[in-house]
């Protein structure tokens, strides 16, 4: 197939999305366009086949229930009650409440699988607080926009489920690949707040209470509720009692029970997190299908195969390949969202990296983490967007105090490339 | 015409949000069987059809709500003139897709029921029962694509376009 051809489709797609053309049908007009007018197939039927297939497969529903779960949890007072639970222990910290930020998105992310919900839902309760505190701002919202990515990495994840069922690779397996990465940056992200604050103490406020063991010990109580919430989503795939959507579907009525405890589940809040869950499902499967027929249709022009013998030509090794990748998804995710940005490219590059003897689930992580970056990366981050909404400043004063969490994610992708254990060990040693 | 046309987006909308509460009871009466042996074929095959319903039915509501994304990027940096001919020419563009959309749509589905399509899981259901919500969902977000480039054309107010947030 003549590659010109392919370079101009290529063009024309990102010609639409910059036109303003909503990305999902983008993805299918242009696939549609290719596979009549140059691979010669009757396109339509193909088309529709791929995304009735697409949209009815059994392994993308814990999508849509993930997606409700987090919706129900947004509209609950569970920020509240683990920033009482989390703030006793981490006050003795460098850096002190900071860590409410860290510890708070990593907890909430167990949960979650969203990064803008999880930084959303995490932020209602420390900005205000800890600005009222009079931590210096910049630091955070940093944290926080940084933090918030965690709800990607720490499983549930959406975009997990998205590359899983994209890849053909276990969900199950990636959800527990994505537990020590998850840690790890955490840990990046506490161990840069611990060291800002030992070169900076005038600038950390003075704590205002002690707590006893004891106190602190009771106030964890608060923390009850997402622990066992955790237990029942995570505990069942980990034990391997239950596959990602049964997951996913105890998650919801957990969720539920939760609000139902807590006072917060009324008619109204139901109604919004269904129907607010409905349209946010029904966003990202118009995206799903039109890429899911993009792939189709690139792969009868032959553009994965013709892209992998280029790559592969170039002899970059591994290394060389991985930090272009990095570079190529950093510069894609300054326009495009996460799922577009994983759907539109992996059907193209998936031989690739297949080639070049990567393994998949490790490719999976790599990717979650470069769309972390997206997240907060500007023009177009997710997790900026956010925090432009709850704190009214400029999308730029919010970049650059999220900045340092960029360089902490880079440093992520190097330790987990030069140390590949800390994605593969765990679902290698965890029988499913 | 207006409150017949928000009668459709909105009846779509709640049959949407009707599936996605089936899908969860799907899925649980699945779990449930795998204990109390409940005799119900296909809950994965089940479940898949209603969260096709729930994707295919909320497609026009989720437009009309401005939450299907797009990048605005460049259209927000135009002079509003520019942008005017922009965003007609992407509703124009988009129109004709959701109708492309459509035809095939009905197309498959009216060919499996005449060739009697049947799934291949355990639930051996008719393929065209499932498909009607794929049908009548692209037919309401053709609808809807048409209203607003009407709407748009007409002078109306700046289409929806809202970047939704919780997304990721």
């Amino acid at each position: 197939m003549d590659l010109t051809i392919t370079f101009l489709l290529i063009g024309v797609l990102f010609a639409l999305l910059a036109g303003g053309v909503w990305i999902g049908l983008t993805l299918a007009g242009v696939a549609w366009v290719g596979m009549q007018f140059f691979a010669g197939k009757p396109a339509g039927d193909a088309m529709i086949n791929t995304i009735w297939g697409a949209s009815s497969s059994w392994t993308l529903t814990a999508l849509p229930l993930f997606v409700w779960m987090g919706e129900i949890l947004f509209r609950t007072r569970l920020s509240e009650d683990m920033f009482k639970g989390l703030a006793p222990w981490l006050d003795k910290l460098p850096g002190r409440l900071l860590h409410t930020n860290v510890v708070g998105c990593a907890i909430f992310a167990a949960v979650s699988g969203s990064s803008a919900a999880t930084c959303a839902t995490i932020g209602k309760m420390t900005l205000p607080e800890l600005k009222k505190r009079g931590y210096p701002e910049d630091k955070i919202i940093g944290t926080l926009a940084g933090a918030g990515t965690l709800g990607l990495l720490i499983p549930p994840s959406i975009i997990m489920i998205v590359y899983g069922v994209t890849a053909n690779v276990s969900i199950s397996k990636l959800f527990i690949a994505g537990i020590f990465p998850g840690i790890m940056l955490a840990a990046l992200f506490s161990g840069y707040i611990i060291f800002w604050a030992l070169m900076n103490p005038e600038k950390v406020p003075a704590s205002q209470r002690t707590y006893s063991f004891a106190e602190k010990i009771y106030e964890s109580r608060h923390l009850i509720p997402v622990i066992l919430l955790i237990i029942a989503v995570l505990g069942s795939i980990y034990a391997g009692i239950a596959t990602a959507t049964e997951a996913a579907a105890v998650g919801v009525v957990g969720a539920l029970v939760l609000s139902k405890i807590q006072g917060s589940l009324n008619w109204p809040t139901f109604r919004e997190s269904l129907i607010g869950a409905t349209r946010l499902y029904c966003m990202i499967a118009l995206i799903l299908c039109g890429a899911a027929f993009l792939t189709l249709s690139m792969g009868y022009l032959g553009l994965p195969r013709a892209l992998a013998e280029f790559i592969i030509g170039l002899q970059l090794g591994k290394f060389g390949l991985v930090v272009m990748l990095m570079v190529f998804y950093i510069i894609l995710g300054c326009f495009l969202d996460g799922i577009s940005m994983v759907v539109l490219t992996m059907g193209v590059i998936l031989p690739t990296v297949e080639a070049a003897g990567i393994d998949l689930i490790w490719f999976g992580i790599f990717i979650v983490l470069v769309v972390e970056m997206a997240q907060i990366t500007p023009p177009v981050g997710f997790n900026l967007f956010v925090l432009q909404g709850m704190t009214g400043k400029q999308i730029t004063y919010i970049a650059k105090a999220t900045l340092p969490m960029f360089y902490l994610m880079v440093v992520a992708v190097l330790l987990v490339y030069f140390i590949p254990g800390i994605i593969t060990w765990l679902p290698q040693n965890m029988k499913l | 015409m207006r409150a017949l046309l928000n009668k459709l987006y909105d009846g779509c909308a709640a049959l949407a949000a009707a599936s996605m509460v089936a899908l969860l009871i799907t899925i649980l009466l699945g779990i449930v069987d795998r204990y109390i042996k409940l005799n119900i074929k296909g809950t994965d095959a089940y479940a898949g059809y209603f969260m096709a319903g729930a994707g295919f039915l909320a497609l026009a509501h989720t437009l009309k709500r401005g939450e299907h994304i797009r990048v605005t990027l460049l259209l927000q940096a135009m002079r509003p003139a520019l942008r005017r001919k922009f965003e007609l020419l992407a509703l124009v563009i988009a129109t004709s897709l959701a109708g492309l959309f459509f035809f095939f749509a009905l197309r498959f589905t009216y060919q499996s029921y005449t060739l009697h399509d049947v799934s291949t899981s355990l639930d051996a259901s008719p393929l065209w029962i499932p498909q009607i919500v794929m049908v009548v969902g692209t037919f309401a977000l053709l609808i809807a694509f048409i209203d607003e480039l009407v709407m748009y054309a007409k002078g109306g107010a700046e289409n929806a376009t809202s970047e939704l947030i919780r997304s990721e």
